[in-house]
């Protein structure tokens, strides 16, 4: 159980977890009922936390792209006066 | 009685009788030509000497006397045979009632003994150096303090002041004789004058004439007064054969009145020539100047210009590489919402909880998932987990397929 304590905030991370799991998943020819529902709960969580972090990360780049717009609309009407 | 009567009555001492004598004797001014019998100095310096002549069978002579100051004034050395021409008057010499001819001015007659003179005057100044070439000064440069002795008869003044150039001159000029052996006289006075006067350069000038005429300018005592005239001395002095002696001790001969004035006015016109040399060399430099500047303005417009392109394509390329680091991003981000997607349906569709949802269910025998019949016994109990629990229940057929 090593992973059972893992950090969800690094998206990155969470998308290689949820790669090995899917791996997991398409790789079982006989299904461990037991192991594969732990599986899922575990992606289920990191899907929340994953969804979770990229809208952070969406608003974020959202802000930043937002600061960049804004300044560089002040730099044209400077240059235009 | 008439006045004649008067007069006749009149008794006159021997001396007023001399007086009144010399009283019209010196209105009997001549020129008289002759040659020198005896002569000889008295104790005090005058000179004492005899002229006689011979003509047509007729013989004269007269007891003559040149006083002191005038004899040395025309440098003649009178000797026995000389022939000269002596200018003055008659006079009773009242303690020995002797007629005398007062001699004003001597000169040399004839181009021969005038030659003569002028050779060994010339030898002996020679000999002094008066003339020497290195005893010459410079005119000075941009002179304009002129003093001018000439007459003012004749053209040579007015030849002067035609040609002399309008350079700010202040010309100072003394009216003297320069003709004739009375010129001798007022060309020395004219120039001690000028020795008391603040002038940068003298200037003597006369038109030409022929020896006799310009024998005034070959005396020995003017010579020497131009030769240590404190400021240079200019002689313009006209001549057909023999350089006066005045010429050659001043500091520039020219022939001419006319040439005296171009050589005064050479330095002006030499300034003037290189003020007007300097002025172009100003204007080209400054001309040189602002072309340099409208070069170097024109070449910063450019360099200007290039900058503000070379901003502007900054600000572009920061702009797209903004733009795509902005698309990779939301690329990245889509891929990511994909994976997070594709990883959700594959949880879903393998999370057991919805097989037995949708009905299925997993049928355990001693805690083994039943796959096949060879997994069950008749008699065997089995747990069937379904979604909300399980059930227990024993086995009483197997089917096979």
């Amino acid at each position: 159980m090593a992973k059972e304590k893992q950090d969800t905030e690094n998206l990155n991370n969470n998308l290689k977890r949820l790669a090995e799991i899917t791996e997991w998943f398409d790789n079982q020819e006989e299904i461990d009922v037991e192991e594969g529902l732990k599986k899922v709960k575990e992606a289920v969580e990191l899907i929340k936390a994953s969804k979770g972090r990229l809208k952070t990360i969406e608003n974020e780049f959202e802000e930043i792209k937002k600061g960049i717009e804004v300044k560089e609309n002040k730099e044209e009407e400077e240059d235009n006066s | 009685m008439t006045n004649d009567e008067k007069k006749q009555e009149l008794i006159f001492s021997v001396s007023d009788f001399i007086e009144l004598l010399n009283i019209g004797l010196k209105r009997s001014k001549a020129k008289i030509i002759g040659e020198v019998g005896e002569a000889k100095a008295g104790p005090t310096g005058h000179m004492y000497f005899t002229l006689k002549d011979k003509k047509d069978q007729k013989e004269g002579m007269m007891n003559c006397i040149i006083w002191k100051s005038r004899y040395s004034l025309y440098g003649i050395k009178l000797q026995e045979g000389m022939k000269i021409v002596a200018s003055g008057y008659p006079e009773i010499y009242p303690p020995s009632g002797r007629l005398s001819f007062i001699a004003e001015t001597i000169e040399l007659a004839g181009e021969g003994e005038l030659k003569k003179q002028y050779d060994e005057l010339k030898k002996k100044l020679e000999g002094e150096g008066i003339f020497a070439k290195a005893k010459k000064r410079p005119i000075p440069k941009y002179p304009q303090r002129i003093g001018v002795i000439t007459s003012r008869q004749g053209a040579v003044l007015a030849d002067f002041l035609n040609n002399i150039g309008k350079f700010g001159f202040k010309i100072k000029m003394i009216d003297s004789r320069v003709e004739g052996q009375l010129a001798t006289k007022d060309l020395l006075a004219s120039i001690k004058t000028f020795r008391k006067k603040d002038i940068d350069v003298l200037v003597i000038i006369r038109g030409g004439g022929s020896l006799e005429s310009l024998m005034p300018f070959n005396n020995e005592l003017l010579v020497r007064e131009v030769a240590s005239f404190p400021v240079p001395v200019i002689a313009g002095i006209g001549h057909d054969k023999d350089e006066p002696l005045v010429a050659l001790a001043a500091d520039a001969a020219e022939s001419t009145p006319t040439a005296v004035a171009n050589l005064l006015n050479e330095s002006w016109e030499e300034a003037l020539l290189l003020v007007e040399r300097y002025e172009r060399g100003i204007l080209g430099h400054f001309e040189g100047i602002f072309e340099k500047y409208r070069n170097a303005e024109s070449s910063l417009m450019i360099s200007f210009g290039n900058f503000k392109n070379t901003l502007l394509n900054a600000k572009i390329n920061l702009r797209s590489s903004v733009n795509k680091s902005f698309s990779g991003f939301r690329s990245l981000l889509s891929k990511t919402h994909l994976q997070l997607e594709y990883a959700e349906k594959a949880v879903n569709l393998n999370n057991p909880e919805r097989q037995l949802m949708l009905g299925y269910s997993i049928a355990r025998c001693s805690g083994r998932i039943v796959r096949t019949v060879q997994n069950a016994k008749i008699g065997d109990n089995i747990d069937i987990q379904v979604a909300d629990g399980e059930i227990s229940s024993e086995i009483k057929k197997i089917n096979n397929k």
